[in-house]
């Protein structure tokens, strides 16, 4: 069950990121994989490496997931932004222009 | 084949089959499920022997043969016994009321031995005594016992192994409560099964001591005595040297009978042949026990009188003397022989019909039960019959008002499906589960949906200026690729449920994948064809008979732009229910977390609570879980008793307990599940789950690009989860039932996100310079009416399972409601969304998003606008064919890709001499064309052979 919390949690944190400048690497997709696997692995070492059972999940053990989400999109970030500059400019990236602000870019109706 | 004979052909066939489907209906009887007729569902684990190490196909298969014979010697109508799994099998006895008894019958492994007595008691101190009738029981042979359980396991795993080939076991493994002094679990053959049983224990029963009883020496229970209660075995056991002289193969024929012999009883005997090879050893050994009774006598021929015992499944079952007055040379076998043990007639029948079908070749675990009676069958059929039929009005209604002329095509269509899905339940037949019905429910939307997206396009069509014959026509030509994949993925996952699910869950699965099957040949080939054949009619002639007189009013919602507010709704939702899951947790029912479930109207008025309870804990049930329930058709006082998981005799226990205080009006339901059978339920959910993201990744990748896959599976895992959450919210219990509607679920939330993509895919190449979120605006705009109307209609029919389909449908019902709306907004605002994120970082759309936002001050308009501000409609037929487009990247030109693409969609077999590189002006739209690019071209086609073009409407070359 706390499996199943983090990853929630890890998800629903992911659902934020369209407020960043989508600089993640592979983009929106690369930030859905880092929050899911840093939340998984940063709950997995703050529980000692064991699933806590139904029982065992309590809001404390599901929110173990936040801080490793977090860590997760940091990184997926920093390769973005590496290998960004490794290419010169914003090869991996949305533009740099005044309208590309998130993920899912400006737009105007 | 010309239209017109084609559709002949099409409506004859529907005909014929209508025909065929009405004589199967009136004709053939439906075949109920346990659920709706009541009776007596056992699931076994099957576990390997000493003679069946591995529990392969085949041992199964034997098993089942033997199971099937039991069975049949019951009596009982329509039976079902099947293979579940790899390991598993499933008992369903159709009007049985007792479970305990279907349970001995059916799953005894039935395995009978003959021992010579005398030598082969073991005393306390672990060696024979023949002459000691402390140790032998003397006269009593075999009915006292000389020790309890706990002492014999005690005794017996003290003694060293023998190994002989007469052994019956390779060693047996029992856990042991030293401080209670009781065994609380085995015999098992090896320790990972004993403590597979270990796990089932109350916890302060598992820190139990394991013995092991080595091969050559044996346990068996005492027979039982004539002052136990029926079914009230005895507690006393004796501890035997494992030296078997006969086997249950050495016997045929055993027949129940009376003793009417001289002298005899006329008690209910068992009698019985041998084989020849049991003759023989029959006359050697009853010579060996009559010479030592012989030689032992001293004045009373009875006080010496020495016996041989029949164990079976260790048990004994009698322990006759041989007369060596009578027979000084043993017992002539010819007339074969017979058991006395102070049988009733059932009894006598009962081990008759085990000995005539054989021992199992396996050992069976009950793992599952349930007993169902037949009022809560009736009331279920009802419930489920009345959901489906006001399902089907409603879906009805609901085309009729919105498609009026095409939704009485469409009703049709719905009416003949269900005739043909009746008679295929019949003809096949498939046994009608509450389960299935709930499929049969969820099809009739699956069914109506294919007919919106096709009339919607119809309207589309007709609304961009087409006539009604060329609306149709295109309508259904353009609806159909869409319809086909959003089918294939439901049959997908339905034919993964079925495969990978547990049985309850099967019929659910088979139920929705034939239905989904069946609506593809009603709602899309039989409706074609009574609008192929109408078309040209007044009926359909009118664009005010379809609904599509008016203009659609334009949605310019800019969906791209607004997505980052619906995608931060989503993620506090998601974060809501993980909080909830933390806080709350799931509320995993008895298919999970296994556990006794039993359902009792009691006739006793104004009893409360408080009495049942203090009335269970007399039969060790004080800790139960009680509460009153609404179940009016059982009665007005009906209770829910939830215990830990309780073998099928303590069940009997309790219902007997509740029956002599309070009265029980009817059959109780029960239902119990162990903890394997519970794990084997989780575990094929998740596989399940698994296998269907991983089918329709694939699948999608093949007919889109695999860059759509991947949102599709987010929306997906969106969708799953806030269903998951909603329940740990609001307390729903989740049961087997909540898994295969979850599965569903998959295949509901797919279907809309397969008709946006479909669409997006469809507009990429006629929006050549449009950003691609801009091409997905110009999408969404064009299907969100289609996509809501799908959704809407799927979720009618459910909303009446919801309403009427009583307590089991409601578990479908609620864990669907939620999750096709929740699958309509991830399609719309969460697969969309993140697919366009991905593709806008292609190096084609950044390039072209650059120079957009450079043609309009920095801003990307929500939607393609041409120089004079309209929206640009994607019209490719009107392209010049050596001016496509200009490319983005001029030094490239246009992709590969996209010029393929290109060339597919305008219907050009040969590549244009060079592509352009100018700009094309935007064109306004032409609402007065009333020709598709496919006719366009047809007609002025040269590569067309030279073919005049045909005159469709009589089939023949102009």
């Amino acid at each position: 069950m706390a499996l199943f919390g983090w990853i929630m949690m890890g998800i629903a944190i992911w659902h934020f990121t369209v407020f960043l400048p989508d600089r993640f690497w592979a983009g929106i997709v690369g930030a859905f994989v880092g929050s899911v696997i840093g939340a998984v692995l940063f709950a997995l070492i703050v529980s000692g490496f064991s699933l806590p059972s139904q029982d065992d999940t309590t809001v404390l053990t599901v929110l173990y997931a936040v801080p490793g989400t977090l860590l997760g999109l940091g990184a997926v970030w920093l390769i973005g932004v590496r290998q960004e500059n490794a290419e010169g400019g914003h090869e991996g990236g949305t533009p740099s222009t005044p309208g590309a602000s998130s993920a899912f870019g400006r737009s105007a109706a | 084949m010309t239209d017109r004979r084609r559709n002949f052909f099409i409506l004859l066939l529907v005909a014929g089959l209508l025909a065929g489907s009405l004589a199967v209906i009136l004709s053939k009887p439906t075949r109920l499920g346990l659920d709706l007729r009541g009776g007596v569902e056992l699931v076994y684990e099957a576990r390997p022997t000493q003679q069946q190490p591995v529990v392969d196909q085949e041992a199964l298969d034997r098993a089942i043969d033997v199971m099937r014979d039991r069975v049949d010697a019951l009596g009982v109508s329509e039976p079902e016994i099947q293979r579940s799994g790899s390991d598993q099998i499933l008992v369903g006895l159709p009007d049985v009321e007792n479970a305990e008894e279907a349970q001995q019958q059916v799953g005894q492994v039935a395995q009978l031995f003959f021992y010579d007595w005398e030598p082969n008691v073991i005393g306390e101190d672990g060696k024979t005594h023949p002459r000691d009738p402390e140790v032998t029981g003397g006269q009593s042979a075999g009915s006292l016992g000389t020790m309890s359980l706990y002492d014999a396991v005690q005794v017996a795993s003290k003694r060293p192994a023998v190994d002989d080939r007469n052994n019956t076991h390779e060693g047996l493994f029992y856990a042991v409560d030293e401080k209670d002094k009781e065994v609380v679990a085995g015999p098992e053959e090896t320790r990972e099964d004993l403590q597979k049983d270990v796990d089932e224990l109350p916890a302060d029963e598992r820190n139990a001591k394991v013995y092991e009883v080595k091969e050559g020496t044996v346990i068996i229970r005492a027979e039982q005595r004539d002052n136990l209660k029926e079914n009230q075995k005895s507690d006393r056991w004796y501890v035997l040297a494992d030296n078997v002289a006969l086997r249950g193969t050495d016997i045929k024929n055993p027949e129940q009978n009376y003793d009417n012999g001289p002298g005899g009883t006329g008690q209910p005997i068992v009698t019985f042949d041998f084989t020849d090879q049991g003759r023989k050893t029959w006359k050697e050994i009853t010579r060996e026990i009559a010479r030592r009774g012989a030689s032992q006598s001293f004045g009373n021929p009875q006080a010496a009188a020495q016996h041989f015992a029949i164990v079976l499944d260790n048990e004994l079952i009698s322990v006759p003397y041989i007369d060596f007055v009578q027979n000084p040379n043993g017992i002539d076998a010819s007339n074969g022989s017979q058991i006395t043990g102070g049988f009733t007639i059932e009894s006598a029948q009962e081990l008759s019909n085990l000995l005539k079908t054989g021992a199992l070749p396996v050992k069976l675990e009950l793992i599952s039960q349930s007993q169902v009676s037949a009022t809560l069958g009736q009331q279920s059929l009802d419930q489920g019959l009345l959901a489906g039929a006001a399902g089907l009005g409603i879906v009805a209604l609901f085309l009729l008002i919105f498609y009026r002329i095409l939704g009485v095509i469409a009703v049709t269509a719905l009416v003949v499906y269900s005739l043909y899905f009746y008679a295929l339940i019949k003809l096949i037949p498939i046994t009608l589960t509450l389960p299935g019905i709930a499929g049969l429910i969820l099809t009739i939307g699956v069914a109506a949906d294919a007919n919106i997206v096709i009339f919607e396009r119809v309207k589309e069509e007709i609304r961009a200026g087409r006539s009604v014959t060329q609306g149709l026509a295109a309508g259904y030509k353009k609806g159909i690729g869409a319809i086909i994949d959003a089918n294939v993925v439901t049959i997908m996952v339905a034919f993964i449920l079925f495969v990978l699910a547990t049985a309850g869950v099967k019929g659910f699965a088979f139920t929705l994948g034939v239905g989904t099957m069946v609506s593809l040949f009603t709602a899309v080939l039989f409706t074609q064809a009574i609008v192929g054949t109408l078309g040209h009619s007044k009926a359909l002639g009118r664009p005010s008979a379809l609904g599509a007189e008016k203009p659609r009013k334009e949605i310019a919602f800019d969906f791209m732009g607004r997505s980052k507010w619906f995608f931060s709704a989503s993620g506090v939702i998601l974060l809501v229910c993980a909080l909830a899951i933390g806080g709350k947790g799931l509320d995993l029912g008895i298919d999970f977390e296994s556990g006794t479930r039993i359902r009792a109207a009691i006739e006793k008025p104004n009893v409360n609570e408080d009495q049942i309870r203090d009335a269970l804990a007399t039969v060790g049930q004080s800790e139960a879980e009680i509460q009153r329930v609404q179940e009016p058709e059982l009665g007005r006082n009906v209770f829910q008793i939830s215990t830990e998981n309780l073998r099928p005799d303590q069940v009997t226990r309790v219902t007997n307990t509740l029956d002599q205080e309070f009265g029980v009006a009817g059959e109780p339901n029960t239902q119990s599940i162990g903890p394997t059978f519970g794990e084997t339920v989780a575990k094929s959910a998740i596989i399940a789950i698994i296998a269907s993201l991983l089918v329709v990744s694939v699948y999608l990748a093949l007919r889109f690009e695999w860059k759509y896959a991947v949102p599709v599976l987010i929306a997906l895992m969106h969708d799953l989860l806030i269903t998951a959450g909603i329940y740990a919210l609001i307390g729903q219990e989740v049961t087997a039932g909540t898994v295969a509607a979850l599965l569903t679920i998959l295949g509901f939330s797919l279907y809309d996100t397969i008709i946006v993509f479909d669409r997006i895919r469809e507009n990429v190449p006629r929006m050549p310079s449009a950003t691609f979120s801009q091409v997905v605006n110009r999408s969404m705009s064009e299907v969100i009416v289609r996509s809501l109307a799908t959704s809407f209609t799927a979720a009618l029919p459910v909303l009446m399972l919801f309403l009427f389909g009583g307590e089991t449908l409601q578990d479908f019902a609620i864990a669907l409601l939620i999750g096709t709306l929740s699958g309509t907004y991830s399609s719309v605002f969460i697969a969309s969304q993140v697919l366009t994120a991905w593709k806008e970082r292609e190096p084609i759309y950044r390039r072209r998003r650059q120079r957009v936002m450079a043609e309009n001050g920095g801003v990307v308009p929500a939607y393609a606008t041409g120089n004079a501000g309209k929206i640009v409609d994607p019209q490719p037929s009107r392209r010049s064919r050596g001016r496509l487009t200009a490319p983005d990247d001029p030094d490239r030109g246009v992709s590969r890709e996209e010029f393929d693409e290109m060339v597919r969609d305008l219907h050009v077999d040969q590549p244009p001499a060079r592509t352009a590189v100018q700009d094309p002006e935007p064109e306004a739209p032409r609402p007065g064309a009333d020709a598709s690019p496919d006719d366009l071209f047809m007609k002025d086609d040269k590569r067309n052979g030279g073919k005049k073009p045909r005159n469709k409407r009589h089939g023949r070359n102009r």
